[in-house]
């Protein structure tokens, strides 16, 4: 808000409070009060009603955060009628006492003047308790849209996370070194890239899927690491679960490209990789174990990448337990608790 | 002819490669590697003249088995990786695969190495090494023991010091020489845990014991190893900087 619009305002409350005057003044005059003392009497009360409604606006404002304001403002505004019109009565009693016959048109209209106050004050509450709502629903939304975009932001990431530009590469090398010596077994990884990509880009990242759609996704995955590293790579799939399972997407991929990566970045030879599911405790509990090299240190900074996993689960669960890892014999084990 | 040794871990891309030097009669492939360990040993046995190198690969990655090679051969690295490494080696002229590989672009990449091989220019490989080519930080360092290799992780090293045209790395397992430069291996490593407290000498800041006044203008740091290291001025300010001092 500029300056200009700031001084306006004033200007704009100024003039009301004057022409409140005026027209206290006038109407005082006409049912027979002497000019002198209209004047005063309309002086006093239009004071005592600019000193209360700052008050009330002060009153309202020192509490922003309280409930039900509406109740609070009303309550403010009765309460600050009753005390500028005993104020208006005491003064004007005190100031302009003197007169019987004005004494006796003050008694008479005491109960006017506290209604009169009450509906100006009244309506300086609502009006400031609605403005104050209007706020807070404006506030609430640029809340919810600043959350969807992170959120929109944040299954992007996903998105992009499962696209993998890395593992696409090099499918497609290997596509077209089959082109040139086995093209049936291309046309069959075309397939079943197509597949996996398909379904990456078509899923919602936060609802939950039935296992079975997941292990569907894996097993295309699964098919490509295969083709792609040769006789080097086996992978065992244990199920032991009921078809009503459900899990949320895109959790298992990583841990098992992790497993897949370490399990045929520590060692030569064949490397066997081990998927189980089942149950345990109402919870779906999942293992992936993959061999590794003790003596070896991943290379720089993947520290297994299990963090972003394990953030999710607290993100989807609130629990920090539901990712724990073993190494032992030479073996690293992955193990997933899903809540069902 | 000219010998050539493929390595790649995935052996259909070592199988693409095979086959777009087909038509070239002048190379022969006489070994493939499935990682930078392998690539070490053949390497050595057989002196190629021409190596097509992966980069992330099991166990010793591309660029660690190409440190180690006292007379790195001429190299065109196939790689899936992003910009930030092709820049690097743009900058260096050398030659690098993007896959997928093209024919189109493969035959390119012959045709310049032959150039190349045909007025006996090497490329600078020694020049890469020393730039930063990796992504973050590397958390070990690869190194020749005895004609092994040899892993040794960075948590593991209690200081590492100049020495001539190599770095000494000490760790809990012996000391190890390494072909590089100190400044080198800084850069590769961690900057919040390893501190460069002297021209000579970088420290983790983790081994730091104690550090006592000594001449002017310089400090004695005692590490928990007991050796004592020498802590320049502008070493001192970075300590300072970084233990919050």
């Amino acid at each position: 808000m500029s300056v200009f619009d700031k001084n306006i305002r004033w200007v704009i409350l100024i003039i009301l409070i004057f022409a409140a005057g005026v027209i206290k003044v006038v109407l005082r005059h006409a049912v027979g009060v002497d000019l002198e003392e209209a004047i005063g009497d309309a002086g006093i009360s239009v004071l005592l009603m600019s000193l209360g409604s700052w008050g009330l606006l002060m009153a309202i404002n020192a509490y922003p955060t309280r409930v039900g304001t509406q109740g609070y403002a009303f309550f403010m505004a009765v309460a600050l009628a009753g005390i500028t019109c005993l104020f208006d009565i005491g003064i004007l009693k005190w100031w302009l006492g003197d007169n019987p016959l004005y004494r006796d048109w003050l008694a008479h209209t005491t109960l006017m003047r506290f209604f009169i106050c009450l509906v100006c004050f009244g309506w300086i509450a609502s009006l400031s308790a609605m403005q104050k709502k209007m706020a807070k629903i404006e506030a609430d939304y640029q809340q919810h849209s600043d959350a969807e975009t992170l959120h929109r932001e944040a299954e992007l990431f996903k998105l992009r996370q499962q696209l993998q530009p890395h593992f696409l590469y090099n499918s497609l090398n290997s596509i077209n070194a089959l082109i040139m010596i086995q093209p049936d077994k291309a046309q069959e990884m075309i397939g079943k890239l197509s597949d996996f990509l398909r379904s990456s880009v078509r899923r919602e990242a936060n609802e939950k899927i039935p296992i079975t759609e997941e292990l569907e996704y894996i097993e295309a995955y699964l098919s490509i690491e295969t083709i792609r590293f040769g006789d080097r790579l086996q992978v065992e799939i244990k199920k032991d679960y009921t078809d009503d399972a459900s899990i949320p997407p895109f959790l298992l991929q990583p841990v098992l490209e992790n497993a897949i990566k370490f399990g045929l970045y520590g060692k030569t030879g064949t490397v066997k990789i081990l998927l189980y599911i089942g149950y345990e405790d109402s919870m779906l509990e999942i293992h992936i174990v993959n061999p590794f090299d003790e003596h070896m240190r991943p290379p720089s900074g993947t520290g297994f990448g299990l963090e972003g996993i394990r953030r999710r689960l607290y993100l989807l669960y609130a629990r920090a337990d539901l990712l724990e890892t073993l190494q032992e014999d030479g073996l690293f084990t992955t193990i997933l608790k899903i809540p069902q | 002819m000219y010998n050539v040794i493929l390595i790649d871990d995935e052996p259909l891309a070592r199988q693409l490669v095979k086959s777009l030097l087909q038509p070239y009669n002048q190379f022969n492939v006489v070994a493939e590697c499935a990682d930078g360990f392998d690539g070490f040993k053949m390497i050595q046995q057989h002196n190629p003249d021409l190596i097509f190198l992966d980069v992330q690969m099991p166990r010793v990655n591309g660029f660690e088995m190409l440190e180690l090679l006292d007379n790195p051969p001429s190299v065109i690295f196939t790689t899936a990786f992003d910009e930030y490494a092709l820049k690097a080696f743009e900058a260096h002229a050398i030659d690098y695969l993007l896959k997928p590989i093209t024919r189109e672009r493969f035959d390119k990449a012959i045709q310049k190495w032959l150039a190349q091989a045909a007025s006996k220019q090497q490329p600078q490989l020694q020049e890469l090494m020393q730039e930063k080519v990796y992504e973050g930080y590397q958390h070990r360092i690869v190194v020749k023991d005895n004609g092994l290799i040899r892993i040794i992780p960075a948590n593991d090293i209690y200081y590492v010091e100049a020495n001539d045209d190599y770095v000494k790395i000490v760790t809990k397992d012996g000391s190890f020489l390494k072909k590089s430069t100190l400044g080198h291996i800084e850069q590769s490593l961690d900057p919040q845990h390893f501190v460069r407290v002297h021209r000579s000498y970088l420290i983790p800041v983790s081994q730091l014991v104690r550090i006592e006044p000594y001449e002017k203008d310089s400090h004695i740091a005692l590490l928990q190893c007991g050796a004592k290291v020498t802590v320049s001025k502008t070493g001192m300010t970075k300590l300072k900087s970084i233990l919050g001092w």
